[in-house]
């Protein structure tokens, strides 16, 4: 019977599941030359933003979107009056983290985000319907809707999809391709992730003392989320570079949400038959 | 994005389920007074699900793509669970609307015999249920995000559901005045509706207490304004003190004084979700609030 209608529907059986794939975005050796932007947008034929300038830092990309799934941000961290020696500027390529627990694939409504075969979270963009959900859900501020009435695929979610389509044929996804200095390296993630491991405790022995990983299986930032299959090895605390110390998942508080929002609407019901009771 | 549309259509949808599920107490649990005074309560529930459909699917950025919400059931997205609601319950709440307009002798013909099969209690039954939540996953949903305004407390639900049976009882004690519904069967629907709105300001003083610094956007900026003085003073705090002044009296006084203290419900209802609203788009650019949020 399932058959029959599975048949009927045209349902498709779903790829069999490869191994996970990612992305280890070293920041130390981050030059901040946008290639890997200029890259992703190349590749998924993606709108420029136009020449608008921040005025505030070299960081004039501002904040991931629509039509920006690769960020290359600019933190100057320089005091005044301060020596040359005591100033700093970091670098970092943000991208979506394809998080283990995806608040915006939860989130949607239409199950338009599907975790790939690669274990990747993807966007389809014939089924998204723009409720816009997945934006607000986004512990990260990654996802974004393309506006309304714009040119590019209006009104429907983006964001990064790790080269769904250069995956498929065993590709390495554009920014990583255009890294020039092995940044962004793309693999498998467990094999990334000892790599990582590896990388840190080089950096820690040449003195990076403030030097972290985030988004790894054993960091405080996946207790909600789960590892980060985009993660990165970070100069600082993950503050500095606007990441959150704990991304929250709406699903682990949304029981009790819903639990207050029942109470209300039963003590409403009984005071309600209180007060009309016995007066047949 | 997101824009007038969401706080609307959550306004309205909130208002049709408390007036659907004030009706339905009263047909439940009431006199045949209380009975015929509130059944215009289903009127006005079917009435206020007409444009809420219209309202959710313009927002969309495709609104073409409506019905690819119904595609899958997944009760784990509120945004989901809402449109399933609002599928279920507009039909349910036009049925019993149609139940009554039967009865009264106002819908003839073969509609009228058609109405006449509603089973009423079921319908009562079921149309609470599914109203109950239309009335409270609009708030779950804002809170079920990274807003810190929204996400903060665990409190957003209860609120919007105090706020939302508060705005329907208005609406039935609004129609039943204008109506001239006998005093006894009015100071019930007050009392029903003072409870609600007492509910209201408890809920929001929680909500506010978990909140803390995080409230900012809605206690301090540019939309203190509308939710101190819409939302809390003439939608919740001036409802209780009319309904408790028109206590004692009967007849057109009380009748007026209802139908004031019931309006200033509604249109408080309005300002509360508008103002939490809006103020949560001020929230998402508040970074501190952010980290707060996150911190652990």
């Amino acid at each position: 019977m399932i058959d029959a209608y599975k048949r009927l529907m045209n349902v498709e059986s779903p790829p069999p599941p490869k191994r996970a794939r990612g992305f280890f975005t070293d920041t130390s050796l981050c030059i901040g030359c946008k290639a890997c932007e200029v890259a992703c947008k190349q590749w998924n034929q993606l709108p420029a933003d136009g020449f608008a300038m921040t005025g505030n830092s070299y960081d004039n990309t501002g904040t991931l979107g629509a039509t920006t799934w690769r960020h290359v941000q600019f933190i100057e961290q320089a005091k005044a009056n301060s020596s040359r020696q005591d100033q700093r500027w970091l670098m970092m390529s943000d991208v979506c983290k394809h998080c283990a627990n995806a608040a915006c694939l939860e989130a949607c409504p239409t199950g338009a985000l599907i975790r790939t075969e690669f274990d990747t979270v993807y966007v389809q963009q014939d089924i998204c319907n723009g409720c816009g959900f997945c934006v607000p859900a986004c512990p990260f501020g990654v996802i974004d809707r393309a506006p309304k009435h714009g040119q590019f695929e209006a009104g429907t979610a983006h964001k990064c999809t790790l080269c769904y389509d250069r995956l498929k044929d065993d590709m390495t996804p554009a920014c990583a391709k255009s890294c020039p200095t092995a940044s962004i390296q793309f693999g498998d993630v467990e094999e990334l992730q000892e790599r990582a491991r590896h990388r840190l405790a080089e950096l820690k022995a040449r003195g990076e003392t403030k030097a972290e990983l985030y988004g790894m299986p054993e960091g405080k930032e996946a207790t909600e989320v789960g590892p980060l299959h985009a993660f990165f090895l970070l100069l600082d605390r993950p503050h500095t570079y606007n990441l959150p110390d704990i991304p929250r998942l709406p699903r682990q508080t949304m029981a009790q949400r819903y639990g207050w929002s029942a109470a209300v609407g039963v003590g409403f019901a009984l005071i309600g038959a209180l007060v009309f009771r016995g007066r047949r | 994005m997101w824009t007038w549309e969401v706080p609307a259509y959550f306004w309205l949808g909130g208002m049709a389920a408390g007036a659907y599920v004030t009706a339905s107490l009263a047909h439940g649990f009431g006199s045949a007074d209380d009975r015929r005074a509130t059944a215009g309560g289903y009127y006005l529930a079917a009435a206020a699900l007409v444009p809420c459909a219209p309202l959710l699917i313009a927002d969309l950025g495709r609104p073409d793509r409506f019905h690819h919400m119904l595609r899958i059931f997944k009760p784990l997205s509120p945004m989901n669970l809402g449109a399933w609601t609002l599928t279920g319950f507009t039909p349910i709440a036009f049925a019993r609307a149609a139940s009554h307009a039967a009865g009264t002798g106002l819908l003839r013909g073969p509609l009228g015999a058609l109405a006449r099969l509603v089973p009423t209690r079921l319908a009562e039954l079921a149309g609470c249920a599914l109203g109950l939540t239309l009335a409270g996953y609009s708030g779950v949903l804002l809170a079920a995000t990274n807003i810190p305004l929204w996400a903060k407390s665990k409190l957003l639900g209860g609120l919007f559901m105090a706020s939302a049976l508060a705005s329907g009882s208005a609406a039935v004690t609004l129609q039943a005045a204008r109506r001239g519904a006998p005093d006894a069967t009015l100071h019930r629907l007050a009392a029903l509706e003072s409870a609600a709105s007492a509910g209201e300001i408890a809920v929001l003083a929680g909500y506010l207490t978990q909140s803390g610094r995080t409230a900012r956007p809605l206690t301090r900026g540019r939309f203190a304004a509308p939710f101190w003085l819409g939302a809390v003073g003439a939608g919740a705090v001036l409802p209780l003190l009319l309904h408790r002044l028109a206590g004692g009296r009967r007849g057109r006084a009380l009748q007026s004084l209802s139908a004031v203290a019931s309006l200033c419900t509604i249109a408080g209802s309005l300002a509360l979700r508008w103002s939490i609203f809006e103020a949560g788009k001020d929230s998402s650019e508040d970074q501190s609030a952010s980290f707060e949020l996150s911190s652990g």
